[in-house]
């Protein structure tokens, strides 16, 4: 670390400030429909880098101006202007927006940016003007819906992670999560403790745009890293007049939906009818468990950014950010307090520019477990609270022992009990950013150099407690609730240091534009657990349980180049390759090139060149190589001994000796690679009021990163992570935007997509089948498989009979014929990858009028019911000590025995849904304070309504089986947005 | 100007500056439990620590504690070496039944329907394999040229030609695991490096690597009861011998009961004497019985594990009787309950005194009809988290109970057996050739159990070969010999011997004969092509 610590010390040195005094312009940038303020618009002077952009109100200052320099103004979905510098003292300039055809924007796509029009990869970005309105509280929640090819799927939790996945991912042991990219950083999905997620911790105040890359020809700049695609983030950049924004939104969010148990009368009539003999345990209460375990929620988000130019010469952005959401369980808060800090100075006739971005999160949590199963399993006869209680007066099971209290075991614990007597807090501290020079060599202009530094530093604590004695839930000995209290740090480094030339030529029709480069980054981090200190075991134990880990580190250092060549504006070629190294494996497999070209016709100027109604037709085709790297034993190729910690430990006489056992090991693991091919038709109609991409795909994943099986006895495990197997992906995607109306008082745009994909896996170790997923019944048991010839995680089941339609009882299909039901004659029946994801937003305006709302949908997933399958029987009415309320469905059913009926595939349900995500209604006062000031003031519903045929509570789950969810919660919004 | 070009001096020189960074990919582990195999082997009882790791496979699943493992995509507690073999042995015959059919591959085990999927037929499977790579692992670094190389003193490397000695019998121990429940096993010796695998080994070639392997160790471990605790000495490796011959018929079609008669002669020959206490054997301090010869390790602080016996003492609490309290744990509600075949083994009179008795009753059905209703079928008190005074261990879901692996309870037995046997006893005669001695071994078991009365004595004309296999049941009940016991008497498959749920009928029904073995388990079947399923799977 020392040396990399070295090279940003030299890399300080390199900050001469000078400044030249050169003549300045000013003036305001304005829609030519709406007179608006346009802020964000690029004002450059046309051939040379000098430029910058319009704040909050469309003011610009632009120095360094000479006469007969012309200036360029560009925003994404408006027309280019190009004005001439004689010498004005203020400019007035009006755009026009060109429905949505992004010409000139720049995207960025890893290490420099590419014009939007000249793109030949599969890619999509989405801008700050086009996010999700709405209570988003982390950042990639503003794109949900919104690209084709990328599904994203957050739990209820506030601040909760989200699983992101481009093109269904691309892996079946190792990570289906995309690359993330923040300012030129690549960020690790690891979030250690006291956080809720990785990207919670960002403000999306502060974010400018997303680029998603989906196809390898776009991604592979990013090598080892980018087979499950890659998500570029950009945050807002400084800017050089003085302007405020401030945001303000406030929530209120109850439940929508429990799932259906029996209430206490009817629980009641069910055991008399059911188990008479134990009437003598039901209450006299009706308690609604699931209700009484959540509450009404609250939430507030204040965001104020200032933009200015910073002792006269430093375009700067601060934005502070605080977020305030309740979760539905009772307890349950996310805090997020935030400082992003945006410098943005060019020195040397704007030869040498510089970007800093510094970005600091303080967040705090209050965790809330989840207490849905005992919810949905606690007696309804039962109250919340008795009179007398021991257990700070809830009602508990207990028996006195004497003085001692003690619970009674196999008896549920009440879960508000459990929620409001635990204690469990949350501390991450981030700070993240970047550094970067930018430098036009000054006697050759044609060439850049490109140093970007990029750190990402976070110390996380959680701490958990719940008191001895007056609290039932957690861990007993001997009947005694001896609480828990225990402790948690983490600390997680990431730096990277890049550097990278880019070379950009005119040669009369060929424009040439070289990009190569070097990039070096480290990933470390170390934690400490404390475990439970209220264990009474811990002090028996002479190695306590204190644990300090330390990850060990992973290292990639990369060279990388690009070059992109346009003939005639009219065929686009792009070829780039990356050299990765890291330390993930071993030195005979360290080193590998990803390569990736693509190619791009410009069908429109060739063939349509006077056609009106068309206006842009492109067809694009791509290849690449991607690979990854990221499973869950990082240093598997490293021979080494894992020591028992002390708990683990066995007796020698009466010494205890912690073992000490050889580590699986795969000493030849090597990268995944992923090939993918891309074929793409980008397309505009009407002067592009309606324009689109359509892309269809094929990726072929091969040496599959796969914890699978290994010859018994040849390795320190039954399994261990080797390059096996493979599967493929093929899919098609649309996306369409339109602006159906477009006059002076009324716009309405909207924007679709759509999603097909079909997953299939083509080989596994010798064929063999591999299961997967979670038991969600008993111990042990898992009902997925990964299995050549079908989709990853298929469901693996029984198939139920049925008399009259009515399913019977343990009665499968002997699908063998053996005379035995056994687990051979579980068959696959579907999965739950959809066969259609869409997506669409509509964004209304009538004169000072706003309306938007955001619809998702999805088809054809399907969704294994597991708290039907493993609670709706009446078996389970007794199976603990206590009765034990069960899912109404069970009356359709009549099962008795859960065993006998859980692997059924009549509990796989169909999941198809569609969801409003969000609807805004707002109005904007455009000349508050006499013109100085613009107000707005919005409401709106999150998560609006659910339409599904799913019995369960909701059927937008990860992994296909519903064990219950942290459920999302409906939200009624107002806010208001200041600017000055 | 030149101010200019001194920047791009600097930042030509960061960038040189970068290739030296090729070096730091080669990282090493951090942490102070993450180690090198040098670094191990070189530290202060390392050897030891690495030896605790062979042991300690038979007792624990990870390094982590009881919810860690060694093995993957199987749950920890499931993959518990004499959980599993319990499992195997007790739960498919007419001893015990397992309430929550949920948890994986339970039902199907104590139904007899069990296929290559289960996952507890994988657990065992991997799990005593893996036993077989620990030990070779152990055997390649404790070469002497390694210890010499390691800089370890004289006194440890004299203790390490023991270890190595001892490793050799625990991977013996494992093979004869393997030939007992699956007829076959890979077979890797130290001499194999890692990933490569084993070829197939017949029953034949098991039983004479196991019968060779062991004889010509034994003289080169410490003597019986010399070793310290936790460790095997030469009566361990005599037990496997007397155990590889008593069944001898079964695994190579060849009777060996000499063999086996005059290694239990010799196992009752080195000092075990019955504890006087039958129900000490399977308390919280039942290592310290003097009737032990080999136990898996349980500790409800430092050897926590979801094994045998933690497993047993929480399963035996009643979930009407809720009497965790008798045993010192918190109980499972239910889990385990007897079936009716069981418990007739202990009526008549004669059983009135008798301390194995230890079935409880209350006003439960003796039938089972529904497994998944916890109120069914008598329940059992034999195991206790409890210590000799009667206080409880001190952590009550993790039991101190050692799981009895071997004990000379077992060694009088198979010492009657095989002397009738050896004299013309076959099972489906009803000779009464048990001589004076055998009489006396069974004798002293029943005057043990009866108190030291001799209420329950028999004898010669009452002791058949199908008396020994009720006996033994009687006497070593859940201790994982059942299922061997009754393939040995031709009582498993078939239908002359039918108990409650055999063949998935509540009432009982023949099975066949291809359940005597368990199938290879589908995932290790794929992974090692040299592997050939067993018949009628």
């Amino acid at each position: 670390m020392k040396t990399i610590y070295s090279k940003l010390l030299i890399l300080l040195f390199l900050l001469p400030l000078s400044i030249l005094a050169q003549s300045t312009i000013s003036g305001t940038v304005t829609d030519s429909k709406t007179n608006q303020a346009i802020s964000g618009v690029n004002v450059k002077v046309k051939g040379s880098t000098n430029g910058t952009a319009t704040d909050f109100d469309g003011k610009f200052r632009l120095s360094n101006v000479k006469k007969g320099d012309a200036l360029t103004f560009s925003y994404i979905g408006y027309k280019d202007i190009s004005i001439t510098y004689n010498e004005q003292k203020g400019l007035n300039v009006t755009m026009e927006e060109e429905f949505s055809q992004l010409q000139e924007v720049q995207i960025q796509v890893g290490y420099g940016t590419v014009k939007k029009k000249d793109l030949t990869g599969s890619t999509t970005t989405i801008a700050a003007k086009d996010f999700n309105k709405g209570a988003n509280v982390t950042v990639e929640n503003l794109l949900n819906g919104r690209v084709a090819g990328l599904t994203i799927n957050t739990s209820g939790a506030p601040g909760s992670g989200s699983q992101i996945r481009i093109r269904g991912g691309s892996s079946l042991s190792a990570s289906n999560d995309p690359l993330i990219v923040i300012d030129g950083l690549p960020i690790s999905n690891d979030n250690g403790t006291g956080g809720v997620s990785i990207l919670a911790s960002i403000n999306p105040a502060t974010i400018e745009s997303f680029t998603v890359l989906k196809d390898a020809s776009a991604s592979a700049i990013y090598g080892v890293r980018a087979s499950n695609g890659v998500i570029i983030i950009t945050t807002k950049k400084g800017g050089k007049t003085l302007s405020v924004d401030y945001n303000f939104q406030y929530g209120l969010g109850r439940l929508i939906k429990t799932t259906d148990v029996f209430d206490g009368d009817s629980f009641r009539a069910l055991i008399n009818s059911k188990v008479p003999s134990r009437v003598a345990s039901l209450g006299t209460a009706n308690t609604d468990w699931q209700r009484a375990i959540y509450r009404e929620t609250e939430y507030t988000d204040n965001n104020i950014s200032l933009k200015g130019n910073l002792f006269g010469f430093i375009p700067s952005r601060l934005t502070l950010g605080r977020t305030f959401q309740e979760g539905l369980r009772l307890t349950n808060e996310f805090n997020r307090n935030t400082i992003g800090v945006s410098l943005n100075p060019s020195f040397l006739n704007n030869h040498l520019k510089i970007k800093l971005n510094a970005n600091y999160s303080n967040e705090t949590n209050r965790f809330a477990g989840g207490v849905e199963g005992s919810a949905i399993r606690f007696d309804p006869t039962q109250p919340i609270y008795q009179a007398g209680s021991p257990f700070e007066g809830f009602f508990e099971y207990y028996k006195m022992n004497g003085n001692v209290v003690e619970t009674l075991p196999n008896s549920p614990r009440n879960p508000v009990a459990q929620l409001m007597q635990t204690r469990d807090l949350g501390l991450n501290n981030r700070l993240f950013g970047n550094f970067e020079l930018d430098y036009k060599f000054h006697f050759f202009p044609a060439l850049r150099a490109v140093v970007n530094v990029g750190f990402d530093e976070s110390f996380g604590e959680r701490s958990f407690s719940r008191a001895t004695g007056i609290v039932a839930s957690g861990s007993t000995n001997n009947n005694i609730p001896y609480g828990n209290r225990s402790f948690s740090q983490t600390l997680r480094n990431n730096k990277l240091i890049d550097a990278y030339f880019v070379y950009t030529k005119s040669f009369s029709d060929l424009n040439v534009d070289v990009t190569a480069g070097y990039s070096y980054q480290t990933f470390s981090g170390r934690n400490f657990n404390s475990n439970n200190l209220l264990d009474p075991n811990v002090s028996a134990n002479p190695l306590g349980y204190n644990i300090t880990q330390i990850p060990t580190k992973n290292v990639l250092l990369a060279y990388f180049g690009r070059a992109n060549f346009s003939y005639k504006d009219k065929y686009l070629l792009s070829l780039s390759a990356r050299q990765d190294n890291s330390s993930r494996f071993r030195k005979e497999n360290r080193t590998v090139w990803f390569p990736a070209v693509s190619f791009a016709w410009k069908l429109k100027d060739e063939f349509f060149k006077s056609n009106k109604t068309l206006s842009d037709l492109k067809l694009r085709l791509g290849y690449g190589v991607t690979g990854q790297q990221d499973f869950d034993d990082p240093n598997a190729y490293l021979e080494k001994y894992n020591t028992g910690n002390g708990t683990s430990q066995y007796f020698f006489g009466s010494t205890p000796t912690p073992i000490a056992v050889p580590a699986r090991y795969s000493p030849d693991i090597r990268w995944e690679q992923t090939i993918t091919y891309n074929g793409g038709i980008d397309f505009g109609l009407f002067e592009n009021r309606i324009n689109g991409s359509v892309d269809v795909f094929y990726k072929d994943s091969r040496d599959l990163i796969v914890d699978g099986v290994v010859p018994d006895g040849s390795n320190f495990s039954n399994r261990a992570f080797q390059n096996v197997g493979s599967f493929t992906t093929k899919g098609v995607e649309l996306g369409i935007n339109a602006d159906v109306v477009k006059t002076n008082n009324f716009n309405w745009n909207v924007n679709f997509n759509f999603t097909k994909f079909e997953r299939r896996v083509q080989s596994l170790l010798n064929g063999a089948d591999l299961a997967t997923g979670d038991g969600f019944a008993g111990t042990g048991g898992s009902g997925q498989v990964h299995r050549v010839g079908f989709t990853p995680a298929s469901f693996l089941l029984f198939k139920q009979l049925y008399s009259n339609g009515q399913p019977i009882e343990g009665a499968y299909a002997d699908l063998n014929a053996d005379g035995l039901i056994n687990d051979q004659d579980r068959y696959i029946y579907r999965n739950s990858d959809p066969d259609a994801t869409f997506g669409f937003a509509s964004n209304l305006t009538y004169k000072n009028i706003d309306f938007s709302f955001n619809l998702r949908a999805s088809v054809g997933n399907r969704v294994l019911n597991a708290v039907n399958a493993s609670r709706a029987q009446y078996n389970n009415l007794t199976i603990d000590s206590q009765l034990s309320n069960i899912p109404t469905s069970v009356q359709s059913t009549n099962f008795n025995t859960t065993s006998n009926v859980v692997f059924s595939d009549l509990y796989v349900e169909n999941g198809s849904f569609l969801r409003m995500d969000n609807i805004t209604l707002g109005y904007t006062f455009p000349n508050w304070l006499e013109g100085k000031a613009s107000l707005r003031f919005f409401t709106g519903v999150q998560n609006a309504f659910l339409i599904t045929k799913y019995s369960g509570l909701d059927p937008e789950i990860t992994g296909g089986v519903d064990n219950t969810i942290y459920p999302r919660q409906r939200q009624l919004l107002f806010g208001v947005n200041v600017k000055f | 100007m030149k101010k200019i070009n001194l920047n791009f001096i600097y930042i030509f020189v960061a960038m040189a500056l970068l290739q030296s960074c090729t070096k730091d990919l080669d990282v090493i582990s951090e942490d102070a439990l993450v180690l090198s195999s040098d670094v191990l082997y070189s530290s202060e009882g390392g050897y030891k620590k690495a030896l605790a790791g062979v042991y300690g496979n038979f007792s624990l699943t990870g390094t982590n504690g009881s919810d860690s493992s060694f093995l993957q995509g199987i749950d920890a507690g499931t993959s518990q070496f004499g959980r599993c073999m319990w499992y195997l042995q007790n739960l498919t015959t007419d001893e015990v039944v397992w309430s929550y059919e949920n948890d994986g591959g339970v039902r199907e085990l104590q139904r007899n329907v069990w296929s290559d999927q289960n996952p507890i037929l994988l657990g065992m499977f991997s799990r005593t394999m893996a036993s077989v790579a620990l030990s070779n692992e152990f055997l390649r670094q404790s070469t002497p040229e390694k210890v010499a190389a390691r800089g370890v003193s004289a006194a440890e490397s004299a203790n390490i030609a023991f270890y190595r000695n001892e490793v050799r019998v625990l991977r013996a121990m494992s093979y004869y695991y393997m030939l007992d429940l699956f007829g076959k096993a890979p077979f890797i010796s130290e001499n194999n490096p890692v990933n490569v695998a084993g070829p197939e080994y017949s029953k034949l070639q098991l039983f004479n690597y196991i019968q060779s392997e062991l004889t010509t160790v034994i003289p080169n471990l410490k003597t019986a009861r010399t070793n310290e605790y936790g460790r095997l000495d030469q009566a361990v490796a005599k037990m496997i011998l007397a155990k590889l011959y008593l069944n001898a018929e079964v695994y190579i079609g060849a009777p060996k009961y000499t063999e086996c008669l005059a290694m239990c002669t010799d196992l009752i020959g080195n000092g075990y004497t019955l504890n006087t206490n039958y129900l000490r054997n399977f308390n919280a301090e039942n290592h310290t019985s003097p009737e032990m010869i080999f136990t898996l390790q349980s500790d409800g602080v430092v050897t926590q594990n979801y094994g045998a016996t933690t497993v047993m003492i929480n399963g035996q609490v009643g979930s009407l009787e809720g009497n965790g309290a008798d045993f010192g744990v918190g109980g499972w509600g239910g889990a385990l309950r007897l079936r009716k075949q069981f418990v007739q083994k202990f009526d008549g009179n004669m059983f009135s005194t008798d301390r194995r008795n230890t079935i409880f009753s209350g006003t439960r059905p003796i039938e089972i009809a529904n497994i998944s209703l916890q109120g069914q079928g008598y329940i059992l008190k034999k195991y206790s988290n409890k210590n000799n005074a009667g206080a409880v261990g001190v952590n009550s879901t993790f039991v101190d109970t050692d799981f009895p692996l071997f004990r000379l309870a077992d060694v009088y037995l198979m010492y009657a057996e095989a002397q009738m046997r050896l004299s013309g006893a076959t099972n489906v005669s009803n000779t009464t050739n048990a001589n004076a001695t055998s009489i006396g071994y069974i004798n002293a078991l029943r005057m043990r159990a009866n108190n030291g009365t001799m209420a329950g004595n028999v004898t010669q004309s009452a002791v058949t070969l199908a008396f020994i296999l009720d006996e033994r049941s009687r006497e070593l009940h859940w201790e994982g010999h059942r299922r061997q016991d009754l393939i040995r008497f031709d009582k498993y498959t078939g239908g002359s011997y039918n108990w409650a749920w055999k063949g998935n009928i509540a009432g009982g029904t023949s099975i066949s004969d291809n359940l005597k073995l368990f199938p290879i388990p589908a995932p290790s079947l794929a992974a090692n092509k040299n592997l050939t399923q067993n018949p009628g799977y």
